[in-house]
């Protein structure tokens, strides 16, 4: 299995709690024998690195540097996590099985890459718009909004930590709740129900691919 | 020529969406690539009232949903829009098998999504630069403008070969960004000729417009300073002591009220007629009854106006500036004055207006500099040429996936 992993941050960067969370996902995930890629912003720190753990980091850093607002700021660092998650794609002779895309930074490369690949891709999310910006509904926080319906609306699952946050997601972003996983960081089968979430999509897709191409109409 | 090759031209703008240059130049050079064997798909705004999908000439034209939610300011709203867009676009190439020759960007405002379309479908970017931020602001003042700019610079960057309008406008994109000489390329602008021939009542038209003893002066053009209006209206008196004129000013903008008041202040509201926004055909019909037509810019990055009024056979009085002094040539195809002076503008149209048989050799002369240079035809004969070169390039490369 091959997954790229998308995240806006992921050590040596520590912004919050995401960081933490999507390094101990990846180094598990190695372990496993998962070929796991992460792409993730670094300002500096760019390129691509292979740890002990068997982690494949791809960094890219932001090609505009005066910006706005964190909006332009990130949609314009899309398109650089495109240019490495489809170089990530083409040195794999296309091989890559999934993307999976923590919070809502870098959907729109999610979108794009399932769009141009049919690349399934997981919507992980760790928080939401509403609760950061407590409802503000400014221009700015309703145009975040719309890149995490984005999310929860092209994704083939979202993955929630825990219940309430399902709940959330379901009643916010009108998403079904069977679309919705709950897989607890604090459980012990935590990586083995991460990894059966995977399998699902990945076992689906192919699935939906396989009629699609028998029945071209 | 490959008749294979398949083009995805991306623009903000497209008929009946007209926001200002890039619409009409994007619609004539796509109908002119289908004419040459090449497919194109343009991707644009939606427009209310316009379908997401037809074909217009052969053309293939995908409207996409424009983002019209609330976003803080027009740059990120560009931003914004250019999800939909590089969304739709992904889609729409994946419908094509990924076989796509070529993108071709028209400015910063599809940057993002050209740059990321090119990097996921390893397809060869060519962009057109119509106009700078660094040129529209006269400088850099804000991180607004900085971040416009860097946008256009990085689109400059990722592409193949960068095209700009006229040798000023490349000269003038090198040194913004910094670019090669080998990598920019001039292709001019274009008008569309035929669409100033057809039968119609001058002298009914004209009369609308100026009484019988009037020569009409006109001026097509926003109405605000780089373009230059208020040296036509300083010019007045000057012109109208040797010669009898009316100064019809066509278009709207922010001098409006200023301008109207000065010619009245002046004792000259009765030569000057302003008759706001005209649309395409009641403006061709207007060159075509008028005895000179001026063009005063002060910052003229290519001067279409000129363009028009040569084709409509007007006499044509432009300021040596920009890309107006690579169309005209003095004496030949057109009077130049010097820039921002009314001394000078005056002298240019009374020698128009005062010698019928000058005004007759240059307005052939400039007919006929249309048609050899500036036909869509010729331009788009040009741009496939480019094309080519750059997909030639590209598939000799080792960039292009296995």
């Amino acid at each position: 299995m091959r997954v790229i992993i998308l995240t806006w941050e992921f050590p040596p960067r520590v912004v919050g709690e995401l960081s933490r969370y999507v390094n101990r996902l990846a180094v598990e995930l190695a372990s496993k024998k998962v070929d796991t890629h992460v792409v993730t912003y670094h300002d500096s720190w760019t390129g691509y690195h292979e740890g002990a753990d068997g982690v494949k980091a791809h960094r890219i850093s932001n090609p505009i540097k005066a910006q706005v607002n964190i909006l332009t700021w990130v949609l314009s660092l899309n398109t650089e996590v495109e240019r490495a998650s489809a170089g990530i794609y083409y040195l794999a002779k296309r091989e890559v099985d999934l993307v999976d895309a923590h919070d809502w930074h870098f959907i729109p490369a999610a979108v794009d890459l399932k769009k141009a690949f049919h690349l399934p891709f997981i919507f992980s999310v760790d928080s939401l718009e509403d609760h950061r910006s407590h409802g503000s509904g400014a221009p700015l926080s309703l145009s975040i909004k719309r890149i995490e319906w984005l999310g929860a609306s092209e994704s083939e699952r979202v993955v929630t930590k825990s219940e309430w946050m399902r709940q959330e997601v379901s009643r916010i972003y009108e998403v079904p709740p069977e679309k919705i996983t709950v897989v607890s960081p604090r459980a012990s089968s935590w990586i083995d129900e991460i990894l059966e979430s995977y399998r699902k999509v990945i076992e689906a897709t192919s699935e939906s691919l396989a009629q699609s191409e028998a029945d071209p109409s | 020529m490959n008749h294979s090759l398949r083009v995805l031209m991306l623009s903000w703008e497209f008929p009946p969406r007209i926001v200002g240059g890039i619409a009409p130049h994007v619609y004539n050079l796509s109908r002119d690539l289908v004419r040459r064997g090449i497919e194109t798909h343009v991707v644009t705004c939606d427009f209310p009232g316009a379908p997401g999908y037809e074909e217009i000439d052969g053309v293939y034209v995908h409207r996409v949903d424009s983002y019209r939610s609330p976003s803080p300011d027009f740059a990120t709203w560009v931003y914004l829009m250019n999800v939909n867009m590089e969304m739709e676009s992904a889609a729409i190439i994946r419908r094509l098998d990924g076989q796509i020759g070529l993108i071709h960007a028209h400015d910063w405002l599809v940057a993002n999504s050209a740059i990321g379309l090119k990097h996921i479908f390893r397809v060869p970017l060519v962009a057109t630069i119509h106009s700078t931020e660094i040129g529209r602001r006269n400088g850099l003042h804000t991180d607004y403008e900085r971040m416009i700019h860097q946008t256009e610079a990085r689109l400059t960057n990722e592409a193949w070969k960068v095209i700009c309008c006229s040798q000023y406008m490349t000269s003038h994109a090198r040194w913004a960004y910094g670019l090669p000489e080998d990598k920019v390329m001039t292709i001019p602008n274009g008008v569309d000729v035929s669409a100033f021939g057809g039968e119609f009542d001058r002298e009914k038209l004209r009369s609308t417009y100026a009484s019988s003893d009037e020569k009409i002066v006109l001026f097509v053009g926003r109405l605000v300073h780089e373009k230059g209006v208020q040296v036509l209206i300083g010019a007045m008196p000057k012109v109208l002591a040797r010669v009898n004129a009316k100064f019809v000013i066509v278009g709207n903008g922010y001098m409006k009220d200023s301008l109207i008041g000065q010619v009245h202040t002046m004792g000259l509201a009765h030569k000057a007629y302003f008759t706001g926004f005209l649309d395409d055909q009641a403006l061709r019909l207007l060159y075509r009854c008028a005895d000179v037509c001026v063009v005063p810019s002060l910052y003229e990055p290519f001067g279409i106006t000129a363009l028009e009024a040569m084709a409509a056979g007007v006499p044509l009085v432009v300021s040596d500036t920009g890309g107006l002094s690579e169309i005209v040539e003095h004496d030949r195809t057109g009077v130049k004055v010097f820039p921002n002076s009314s001394d000078s503008l005056a002298w240019g149209i009374a020698r128009v207006l005062l010698d019928p048989g000058y005004a007759d050799r240059i307005r052939a002369n400039a007919y006929d500099e249309v048609l050899k240079e500036y036909s869509w035809g010729r331009i788009g004969e040009r741009m496939g040429v480019l094309y080519q070169s750059v997909y030639d390039e590209y598939q000799g490369g080792s960039w292009k996936p296995a």
